[in-house]
């Protein structure tokens, strides 16, 4: 594990960046998730290699759970093992929970709107957008580790801002804390739904992350392929077939086949 | 180059002129405004006081100095500050005397250039739009809000809208707020009580200007040819509440719906300028300006921090303004 005595981040001037990321914020969640990471979920993580040590780049995993575990899993996976701050593309209804908001915008997260992710990946930071959004944590248990409705939002963004897609298959978390029902006219703070665990609190079901090798759209695909929808439509197929495949290798490496 | 500035006896007008007056291109500055004296000494600035609402008076000051002078360009930034006024005549103040500018820059024969001094409160601020304003972003065009914001939406997109007149270079300035007395700030009025209460559970981002920064900024815009509309960030963003420590005051985080009735008793009691209601969601969702366009065509990237930086910088070095003054109450 890489010891890391500063984060870099693009201070305006008093310690925060504009989404209001500070740097001891994420020191104080790199501590207190710690224990969570090496002990309850017991991450185990393979190429991390892949992950680039600078400029911009899209980071894609399949998405599960009640609560995003998954992402914070993968928030400190990144973050302890490269020194880079990961920004979470989160749903816009998070600006809206009190103190949620507050956290998630001091450790990086980053509301999902064109401009906000335009100006991530102009100063080249580390992204992670979940395709799937709220379908992937909403889907029944009996469908883990089946990708859900894969938006194309992601292959945009590569092919525009000329950036590595790096796709991720997250194994464990489908089955650490899998939603029993939902309630769907529950929309408090413009939530889509609350999600009924099937536990009270997650499984301690071990996590492994895998990194598959970088996919350059752009050097596939002309900038201007970024306004093409069947361009965009293949791109984005061809970053959920590579997702699947580390899933389906990630699942064999668990059983030990 | 031949500037008139409207607002100019305004803490910002003040410093727009001065700095303007510092400006080797800059030949001669008519400043208007309503008092009967300026407080300019320089030689190179000609004070005249008129009310711009008077449609006769503000048609005799541009073909009467204004041509004299061969005035060039104008500076508009002559909006009403109080935001508890309104009416026909403070619409009139804001909204009239820019429909009346934009008129006279088709006919009059030696103004080239308008630069309306718009502001980061004609964009709509929700928990669904961007936390990073680009001059795209959406306007907030809900009728139900207050006319301080209306108005001033209004004014912005009719100068929008005569962009593309013949023969004219329009552009608009959407600045940051500036913490500054006698400004129109809202947020320095929120400062004035040593008790600043906040939304509890949000902290958001907010983006602040500082005086020379905003002077220099509308310099720049004035002195480009560049037609559209710039947003011009200032050199502080940072939360609310560390906008509140800096200011000396004690920060109380408050359930958000307790906030308006308090807020509404303090202007009763107190009488103070500050609405909630016009801060609601700046005070939930933040919103900063993006300023990348205003630093490709200008060349403008804000300078002068209000408060000294963590790193050490003290206050009032490279003449920086000093550290805002809050008074006690």
């Amino acid at each position: 594990m890489r010891a890391i005595a500063s984060y870099p981040i693009h201070d305006e001037g008093h310690g925060y960046d504009v989404f209001g990321l500070h740097a001891d914020a994420v020191r104080r969640a790199v501590r207190w998730g710690r224990p969570l990471y090496r002990r309850y979920f017991r991450v185990e993580s393979s190429g991390i290699e892949h992950v680039p040590s600078s400029g911009a780049a899209i980071l894609v995993p399949n998405h599960s759970g009640t609560l995003p575990i998954d992402g914070a899993m993968l928030w400190l996976d990144v973050v302890q093992r490269t020194g880079r701050v990961l920004r979470p593309i989160a749903d816009r209804f998070v600006p809206r929970l009190p103190f949620v908001s507050t956290v998630f915008a001091r450790t990086g997260v980053v509301s999902g709107t064109h401009t906000n992710v335009r100006r991530l990946l102009e100063v080249g930071e580390l992204i992670v957008i979940f395709p799937e959004g709220v379908s992937g944590p909403a889907k029944p248990f009996r469908e883990r580790y089946q990708l859900q409705k894969w938006r194309v939002g992601h292959a945009e963004l590569a092919i525009r801002h000329r950036a590595p897609i790096i796709p991720v298959a997250i194994i464990g978390a489908e089955e650490s804390w899998p939603v029993l029902f939902r309630i769907r006219a529950f929309h408090a703070f413009g939530a889509p739904y609350l999600p009924v665990p099937a536990s009270l609190v997650p499984l301690p079901v071990q996590l492994h992350l895998h990194y598959g090798p970088p996919l350059e759209l752009h050097r596939q695909y002309p900038v201007e392929a970024a306004d093409d929808p069947d361009a965009l439509a293949a791109a984005a197929a061809e970053v959920r077939a590579a997702v699947e495949a580390l899933i389906t290798r990630g699942l064999a490496a668990r059983r030990g086949a | 180059m031949k500037v008139l500035v409207t607002g100019a006896t305004t803490p910002l007008g003040v410093a727009l002129v001065e700095h303007l007056v510092a400006q080797p291109w800059v030949e001669h500055v008519l400043a208007i405004a309503r008092e009967p004296a300026g407080p300019f000494a320089s030689s190179r600035v000609t004070y005249a006081s008129c009310d711009l609402t008077r449609a006769r008076t503000l048609h005799d000051l541009l073909w009467g100095p204004g041509r004299r002078l061969g005035i060039d360009t104008v500076i508009h930034g002559a909006l009403h500050r109080s935001a508890r006024d309104r009416g026909t005549r403070i619409r009139a103040e804001n909204v009239g005397i820019t429909r009346q500018l934009l008129a006279a820059l088709e006919r009059h024969p030696t103004i080239r250039r308008l630069v309306l001094r718009s502001g980061a409160e004609v964009y709509a601020l929700r928990d669904t739009e961007p936390n990073l304003l680009d001059e795209d972003a959406p306007l907030e065009l809900d009728p139900a809000a207050p006319q301080w914001v209306r108005d001033r939406v209004e004014a912005d997109l009719t100068t929008c809208a005569r962009m593309c007149s013949a023969g004219t270079a329009i552009a608009v300035a959407r600045c940051a707020e500036v913490l500054a007395p006698a400004s129109g700030s809202q947020l320095w009025d929120y400062l004035q009580t040593r008790v600043c209460l906040r939304p509890l559970g949000f902290d958001p981002m907010i983006n602040l200007l500082s005086v020379a920064d905003h002077a220099r900024a509308l310099a720049l815009v004035a002195r480009s040819s560049a037609v559209g509309v710039f947003n011009i960030p200032g050199a502080d963003t940072l939360p609310l509440s560390r906008i509140v420590t800096l200011a000396g005051r004690l920060g109380v985080p408050l359930p958000g719906p307790l906030l308006h009735p308090l807020y509404q008793l303090r202007t009763w009691t107190i009488g103070l300028e500050f609405r909630y209601d016009l801060n609601l969601r700046r005070f939930h969702f933040g919103g900063v300006l993006d300023g990348t366009r205003a630093q490709q065509v200008l060349g403008y990237r804000p300078r002068h921090p209000i408060w000294p930086r963590p790193n050490g910088e003290p206050p009032g070095a490279r003449g920086l303004p000093r550290a805002p003054a809050f008074a006690r109450r």
